[in-house]
């Protein structure tokens, strides 16, 4: 067995790669790791890139890769990129869900027959709630989106972020992601992380290394932690938790995170609920 | 930026702060500053772990005394007018007992021949001279007065002192690396300018 695989037996580091495909977004969530927004600077990867670091991270043994941004789904060549990619590992790809309307939802078409899930944000069924950190009119085109594009055949998963909810909230968000077609195994709730625009959010938790699983993320700056690590705070992005700024070959990278992540206690991660 | 440096000229590029330290260079940082060569390599974790040991066997603790090592850095920095790493080995050449008409010899600003008359150190700086200052070969006679002086290895890693320090001068020239503040004072206490350096410059 490799020694990337040994690692990834061993709990070591996941099994799971990540992209960071651009850094700007239409929204401008109050909790936004990466403060993106529609001003925010791009810093796109190339999807060559992408596309020959999947592949190398499938030889690795990388069994999934995520892609995320600011709003992935901006640049519209993705599709495409993404079907190429999951010929090597599935994919999971992480939108915000409020661009597929009109032609939007059929450019969407490439990635049909591909083992690719589109992940959604959808933070509360109160739609004032959920409008509070993700902007007005965001409740509704995504629960416009959501029937629509399982209806196209996609797969879809909802991400929730939030401070800890109460029964009531939580059982009213899976009620509303069930009738939205989405199953309890592809509902995923995470807490608001302390860095980015979380960083000066009351009750976000921290995110070290302590706290996050070794989780390998490629972005234009380099080769990161973890995905919740390429974050940017007043406008720089930060790098406490910068692994490398090579990513080609991705040998490199890997080796690196490996290399810190050995040692280090697992499962510590498991109680904040953040990989 | 941080106050601890002293800003005449500000870096040209961000120096990381032991907060945003990479993990693979938080123990670099764990007893504070450890300086702009360091905290600018942090931009590049997988440089600095390459250039941080290969520094630190050059002009660290080796073979060589360490008289030997700061006429060579000290000398070779003077002539390439770095003024980053002359002002910081020059208060190492205090540190290690250099006088001050040697240091100011080394600094360009008395003759040499004035500060230094032993066979082997006239060899040393004549070779350190030819090397940082000169371009092609290096002139017979003075190699053969260097080599009939240090054995082999010693020239070796003399050798590789004096192109390491034209590298990290270059690259602390250019990317205007500042001095410490407290470095700066202390300097300035003992007479010595710590902006313009002195014939060279
Ligand atoms: S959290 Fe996601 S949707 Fe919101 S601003 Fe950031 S990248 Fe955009």
């Amino acid at each position: 067995m490799t020694a990337v695989r040994e690692a990834m037996e061993s709990g070591a580091i996941s099994r799971r790669m990540w992209f960071y495909a651009n850094y700007h977004c239409n929204l401008e969530c109050s909790y936004c790791l990466t403060e993106s927004s529609p001003r925010a600077p791009r810093r796109q990867l190339d999807h060559r890139l992408m596309k020959s670091l999947t592949r190398q991270a499938a030889d690795l043994g990388f069994e999934e890769v995520g892609v995320t941004g600011g709003e992935t789904f901006l640049d519209l060549a993705l599709p495409a990129t993404l079907a190429e990619m999951s010929e090597s590992v599935p994919v999971i790809v992480l939108t915000n869900g409020t661009l597929f309307v009109g032609d939007r939802l059929d450019r969407l078409a490439p990635m049909l027959g591909h083992e690719i899930s589109m992940q959604i944000s959808l933070d509360s069924a109160d739609p004032d709630l959920n409008d509070m950190a993700r902007g007005p009119e965001n409740f509704a085109k995504v629960v416009d989106a959501i029937p629509r594009l399982i209806e196209a055949g996609h797969h879809v998963r909802v991400a929730s972020t939030g401070q800890a909810p109460d029964d009531a909230s939580q059982e009213a968000l899976c009620v509303l992601h069930r009738s939205l077609g989405i199953p309890d195994e592809d509902h995923v709730v995470r807490p608001i992380v302390r860095r980015g625009r979380g960083a000066t959010i009351d009750g976000s938790i921290p995110a070290g290394p302590d706290e996050l699983f070794p989780e390998l993320t490629i972005t234009a700056d380099g080769a990161f932690w973890s995905p919740f690590a390429p974050t940017v705070f007043n406008d720089q992005v930060d790098t406490d938790l910068l692994v490398s700024r090579t990513v080609d070959p991705l040998s490199l990278p890997v080796q690196r995170l490996i290399a810190l992540a050995q040692g280090r206690p697992t499962g510590s991660d498991v109680a904040n609920n953040i990989r | 930026m941080q106050d601890r440096y002293h800003h005449e000229m500000s870096s040209r590029v961000s120096l990381i702060a032991a907060e945003q330290a990479p993990v693979s260079a938080r123990h670099l940082f764990a007893d504070g500053d450890p300086g702009p060569l360091v905290a600018s390599w942090a931009q590049v974790p997988e440089l600095l772990d390459t250039a941080l040991p290969f520094v630190g066997m050059i002009l660290g603790a080796s073979s060589l005394s360490v008289r030997y090592k700061e006429l060579a850095i000290l000398r070779t920095s003077a002539l390439m007018q770095c003024r980053f790493c002359v002002n910081a080995h020059t208060e190492v050449a205090v540190d290690v007992g250099l006088s001050e008409s040697e240091i100011r010899a080394l600094r360009g600003e008395l003759p040499l021949a004035e500060a230094f008359t032993a066979t082997t150190e006239v060899a040393l700086l004549r070779w350190i001279d030819a090397v940082a200052g000169g371009r092609g070969s290096v002139a017979q006679d003075i190699a053969d007065a260097f080599t009939g002086q240090f054995a082999d290895f010693e020239v070796v890693e003399l050798t590789m002192l004096i192109g390491a320090t034209l590298m990290l001068n270059r690259y602390a020239s250019a990317l205007q690396l500042p001095n410490g503040a407290d470095s700066i004072d202390r300097l300035q206490r003992l007479g010595y300018d710590t902006g313009l350096l002195g014939v060279f410059a």
